[in-house]
């Protein structure tokens, strides 16, 4: 059990970390997507594209190197319950938009928010597995 | 520290890290200035191609583009009825919505092509749409109604994302000569 709930947090982290790296190349395209979900006003997208990449990526090291993995782990299902409603919001709505996930232009559909929601149960069992442990905190 | 105190703290420093990510990015966004959807950005979302300024200004004929109409006009002629519309996306997406009294005529083509484009001549005026903010699809199937010699043929503007954002009339269902066909029944 300890050992699928180090893989999980391995896997989960290694996941966001590489999200985050195939989007730093053009962040202006994930700006896009994130505006293209339409919850964020747009005087924002910038900067709350910028801030969700980082989030991924220091979210995922801390994942790897089990640094506050608990805090992570809720991050990122914070993170993963937004990306989630915000999918299958736009969907429901009928508007056609690029997930953004993974840097690509791949258009989203109910797959995407299925992975997601898979993700977002990973995550949450990642918090659950992993105890706040104030003595490992760097 | 607590959880919540924890991510906090990761969460300000993904921001940071984030902040510096995009400032070393060769494509980076630009923190300054608001960035629209496609559908709100009139400019990106299905604009006319930059390539029709410069052919304006030569003395030979420039080829024939498809024109753009914006939501609201295209909005004003579905209820009242003056325009016929077209839906260049695939069957699923316009079993799911699609304007109203739409027809289906994706790029694909449509088994009774000729009947549809008999049908689009009763109308002056025919608007193409797909589901893409390039409008590349919509672009293709206007170039063939026009071939077929559909007098005027528009793109509409900000496609299907922006009908649906205009609250639109729209409908559901699946196409009537193609529907079953293509949903494999």
């Amino acid at each position: 059990m300890k050992l699928l709930a180090r893989a999980a947090r391995i896997i989960l982290g290694a996941l966001f970390l590489w999200a985050s790296v195939t989007k730093v190349p053009d962040m202006a395209a994930f700006a896009e997507s994130v505006a293209n979900y339409r919850i964020v006003p747009p005087s924002l997208v910038p900067v709350v594209a910028a801030a969700v990449v980082g989030v991924e990526i220091a979210a995922g090291v801390a994942l790897m190197l089990n640094l506050w993995a608990r805090a992570a782990a809720l991050l990122l299902a914070g993170l993963l319950a937004v990306f989630t409603v915000g999918l299958a919001s736009a969907l429901g709505r009928g508007i056609d938009l690029a997930c953004g996930c993974f840097g690509g232009t791949d258009a989203a559909t109910w797959w995407t928010v299925l992975r997601d929601v898979v993700l977002l149960g990973l995550a949450l069992g990642v918090a659950a597995s992993s105890r706040p442990d104030p003595a490992r905190a760097p | 520290m607590n959880t919540v105190a924890q991510m906090a703290l990761v969460a300000a420093v993904g921001s940071a890290l984030g902040l510096a990510a995009n400032a070393l990015s060769p494509h980076p966004a630009v923190l300054q200035q608001p960035v629209l959807s496609a559908a709100e950005s009139g400019g990106g979302a299905c604009a006319m191609p930059a390539s029709d300024v410069v052919s304006r200004s030569t003395s030979a004929p420039p080829p024939w583009r498809p024109v753009r109409i914006g939501v609201d006009e295209a909005k004003g002629l579905c209820t009242a009825c003056l325009a016929g519309f077209v839906d260049a996306r695939g069957p699923h997406e316009f079993a799911h919505g699609h304007i109203q009294n739409a027809v289906h005529l994706p790029a694909a083509g449509h088994p009774d092509e000729a009947a549809v484009i008999a049908q689009l001549r009763t109308y002056a005026l025919v608007v193409v749409y797909d589901g893409d903010y390039s409008c590349a699809v919509a672009d293709d199937v206007a170039g063939r109604l026009r071939r077929a010699g559909l007098p005027d043929v528009r793109v509409l503007q900000g496609a299907w994302p922006a009908w649906v954002a205009a609250q639109g009339p729209s409908a559901a269902g699946m196409c009537g000569a193609c529907g079953a066909e293509a949903f494999g029944k």
